[in-house]
């Protein structure tokens, strides 16, 4: 008899929310793919899962043979942008994607795709000042835009107890998705994850 | 009765309220400044918050506008 293969989740942008969601979520019953076109600097130690070792890699790569190595998980990464160009090909027969990219635009081209295919799109994102982040499915996501175009972004160590807490959200929001199907929504402050819907 | 909940400096609070169904953001944003400073959302009681605190702030409106979220802009993944 065969055998249904793995819900294959694909983490479109692994900095500090995507790699840590995404070792929060090693244990699934799922293959995981990685897509990022950027490398891991030494100040993404601060707040990203990646290891010293790691710098200079790219981060897809380098989070897929951090979970090989560290965790005898297997992965599969591709080091490359994500365009509406490529964007089918990158998430063909994905079971769920989700966002944890760093502007609108990418999240918008993730969006259409989700909304022509119908592939399930979680997104999750943080403010700038690192005090308050979401976890929203697509039919209820708007991106936010920056207020300015290369806005400082909360990636200073400083944040990383919010970034471990969101991580935590999405990777739950994943887990009930993976085990039950359910799409639950959370805003995550400073001293709480708060459900909302 | 809707239920605005006011996300600032990493707190949030719900404040229930009767509204009609036009009110802008602006307006919600000028009622958020005025429940916080006068107290009444428990929890986040800010006396001397600024006028222009929520400037930048976004308005979602879900389960039909009954549940409107005042929150922080949320741009990043933290890449």
């Amino acid at each position: 008899m065969e055998t249904a293969a793995p819900l294959r989740i694909v983490w479109c942008g692994v900095g500090a929310l995507g790699s840590t969601a995404a070792v929060l979520c090693r244990n699934l019953d799922a293959t995981a793919v990685f897509l990022d076109f950027d490398r891991v600097e030494s100040k993404n130690l601060l707040a990203q899962a990646y290891v010293k070792q790691s710098v200079g890699k790219n981060k897809a790569e380098a989070l897929k043979a951090q979970l090989l190595n560290f965790h005898g998980v297997k992965c599969e990464a591709f080091g490359v942008r994500v365009t509406a160009e490529n964007v089918a090909s990158l998430t063909r027969e994905a079971g769920l994607i989700v966002d944890c990219f760093d502007n609108a635009a990418s999240r918008k081209v993730l969006s259409d795709h989700a909304r022509t295919t119908g592939v399930a799109l979680l997104h999750a994102a943080v403010s700038g000042d690192g005090t308050f982040g979401l976890v929203r499915w697509d039919e209820r996501f708007v991106p936010d835009a920056e207020d300015v175009a290369g806005q400082a972004t909360c990636e200073g160590g400083e944040h990383l107890p919010l970034v471990g807490l969101l991580g935590a959200a999405i990777a739950r929001a994943v887990q009930d998705f993976v085990k039950a199907g359910v799409r639950r929504d959370s805003m995550v402050g400073l001293a709480a994850v708060t459900p909302t819907s | 009765m809707a239920t605005l909940n006011i996300t600032y400096n990493g707190l949030s609070a719900d404040y229930p309220m009767e509204l009609d169904a036009l009110v802008s953001d602006a307006d919600l944003k000028r009622i958020a400044v005025e429940v916080l400073r006068s107290g009444h959302v428990a929890g986040l009681a800010l006396p001397h918050l600024a006028d222009s605190a929520f400037d930048g702030f976004v308005v979602d409106r879900l389960q039909g506008g009954q549940r409107l979220y005042l929150r922080p802009k949320v741009p990043f993944g933290a890449a």
